[in-house]
């Protein structure tokens, strides 16, 4: 089939309907970018989006429920919100997520353990005082708790002029 | 550093030397790392974003490493697209929001994001196969910015990543290839089959969602977790020698059954970007690439494998605004592209001349 406004081959195919008449669109991609149409770039990351999203469905399908009412304390990350994303929100999800992210690295990596370098220093991410911290700062900010926001932040600046 | 003095220069990793170059353009490692404490880049605040890239170039500077940093805040679109086109950034960073940027060694071999979708990703490319060296580059760089900060990592499950498919390692291996003779047979096919049984991804010149513009594949590792990073540069190590091996194979069948149709195709293509006066992206990628395996096979001498590389990329819509100093509709610069390449391969050919 080719374009509506040029003679190239089309690769977008809309149809709308309106006012019970019903209208199709067939444009080559030029012409529909031209349109406004479609995104000017693909996102980068779809294909690791779409696996993640699979592998999700295929290998946690009866935890999901469960998963579903689970969130990060330190970052707020819903479970649900990693599975729409395809990204986890801090080193903590890891934690705050296990049982659910165990089978899906089994399944992209062939593996659960982690071989190679170790960094010299080491800090437990969920004991990270200062990712706690911050999800202090934005609860109290969330609950508009300015003073005890303002304190927070003192700390962290506080602490970070010591580094 | 001054952007638009990349326009005269070309990386290292376009020298077009090193080992296997014919056929292997570069070797590229990658690294993920986060900061353990502050959340990843998607969910951190502009403000978190701002104390993060402090923080990296505070350690950079402190480490001593020699590396330029540029706020991509600060950029124009022309700007992160020239950075884009000359694998120094990706397109996530060029196109994402808040406060980030990448800073650059002065030979363009080394790299290192920050707040692109992990706090630090850290890249160096050498010209060859050369996956080794790389290896030893990149383990010390790391080991340099480690000093002076907490990367969030867990013992079972390594470096953490705001991607699963990175956590491990957070290595990704790639080298990028030139194989337009298995393009041509449609051999490629079947390596790509190969590789992906052996967990390896392949990808265009930039990146996933692009075309092989040119012929060039990038082969990289997927897996990242549960084996160290020897073992994965390893794995990659032993099968790029095979494609390179099926891609001579193919080119030496190529030219002992229809030489004289490749000696054609090869002089046309070079003749075409002699003379053209006007000439597309997509084509010159594909005239360019039939003119780098006549190089290397002989069938063209007066015509270096740098200036072939470095074509490829300075024909890149960025490269040509910046080299014409004004913004181009797409007419404009396939005029321009035409332009530069009649007068690079001029001024080459006139070097080839003078050394003889
Ligand atoms: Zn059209
Ligand atoms: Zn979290």
């Amino acid at each position: 089939m080719t374009c509506q406004r040029c003679s190239r081959e089309a690769s977008v195919h809309l149809s709308e309907t309106v006012d019970g008449q019903r209208r199709e669109l067939h444009l080559c991609g030029p012409c529909a970018r031209k349109a406004g149409l479609t995104p000017p770039d693909p996102p980068p990351n779809a294909a690791l989006e779409a696996i993640v999203d699979h592998l999700i469905v295929q290998h946690v399908g009866e935890l999901v429920g469960e998963l579903a009412r689970t969130s990060c304390p330190l970052c707020g990350l819903k479970f649900m919100d990693f599975r729409t994303g395809g990204r986890l929100g801090c080193p903590n999800d890891y934690e705050a997520f296990t049982p659910g992210l165990l089978p899906l690295l089994r399944a992209a990596h062939g593996a659960s353990r982690h071989v190679g370098k170790i960094p010299r220093k080491r800090t437990p991410p969920s004991r990270s005082p200062r990712l706690r911290l911050r999800a202090r700062l934005r609860e109290a900010i969330s609950r508009e708790e300015y003073e005890l926001a303002a304190a927070i932040r003192d700390q962290l600046r506080q602490e970070d002029a010591d580094q | 550093m001054n952007l638009d003095a990349l326009t005269r220069t070309s990386g290292e990793w376009l020298r077009g030397t090193g080992p296997e170059s014919d056929i292997v353009i570069c070797s590229r490692i990658r690294l993920a790392r986060n900061l353990a404490d502050f959340p990843f880049t998607n969910r951190a605040s502009d403000t978190e974003k701002t104390e993060i890239e402090r923080i990296c170039r505070a350690t950079m500077d402190k480490a001593g490493l020699e590396l330029d940093y540029q706020s991509v805040v600060n950029l124009d679109a022309l700007d992160r697209q020239l950075l884009v086109e000359r694998q120094l950034i990706s397109r996530e960073l060029s196109t994402g929001e808040g406060p980030r940027g990448v800073a650059i060694g002065p030979r363009e071999n080394v790299s290192v994001m920050v707040n692109e979708e992990d706090h630090l990703r850290i890249q160096v490319m050498n010209s060859g196969f050369s996956l080794a060296d790389v290896w030893e580059q990149i383990n010390t760089l790391d080991d340099q910015i480690e000093e002076y900060l907490h990367y969030a990592f867990n013992p079972q499950l390594g470096y953490l990543t705001a991607c699963p498919t990175n956590v491990g390692t957070g290595i990704r291996v790639g080298v990028m290839l030139h194989l337009p003779a298995l393009a041509n047979t449609k051999q490629i096919e079947k390596v790509f089959r190969a590789l992906h049984k052996l967990n390896l991804a392949v990808r265009g010149l930039y990146g996933e969602g692009t075309q092989a513009d040119g012929d060039f594949y990038q082969i990289s590792n997927q897996q990242t977790l549960g084996k160290s990073e020897r073992e994965l540069i390893r794995n990659l190590s032993e099968v790029v020698p095979q494609i390179i091996n099926y891609e001579r194979q193919a080119r030496q069948e190529w030219i002992g059954q229809r030489r004289q149709h490749l000696h054609d195709q090869v002089s046309r293509a070079y003749g075409v970007l002699k003379t053209a006066h006007t000439i597309s992206s997509s084509e010159t990628m594909h005239l360019l690439s039939s003119v780098r395996m006549g190089v290397n096979l002989g069938l063209i001498d007066d015509l270096e494998i740098r200036t072939v590389n470095e074509l490829f990329i300075h024909t890149q819509p960025a490269h040509l605004q910046k080299i014409q100093g004004e913004p181009l509709e797409v007419d404009e610069r396939n005029i321009a592209r035409a332009g530069y390449i009649r007068r690079r391969l001029a001024s080459d050919n006139q070097a080839a001349e003078e050394r003889e």
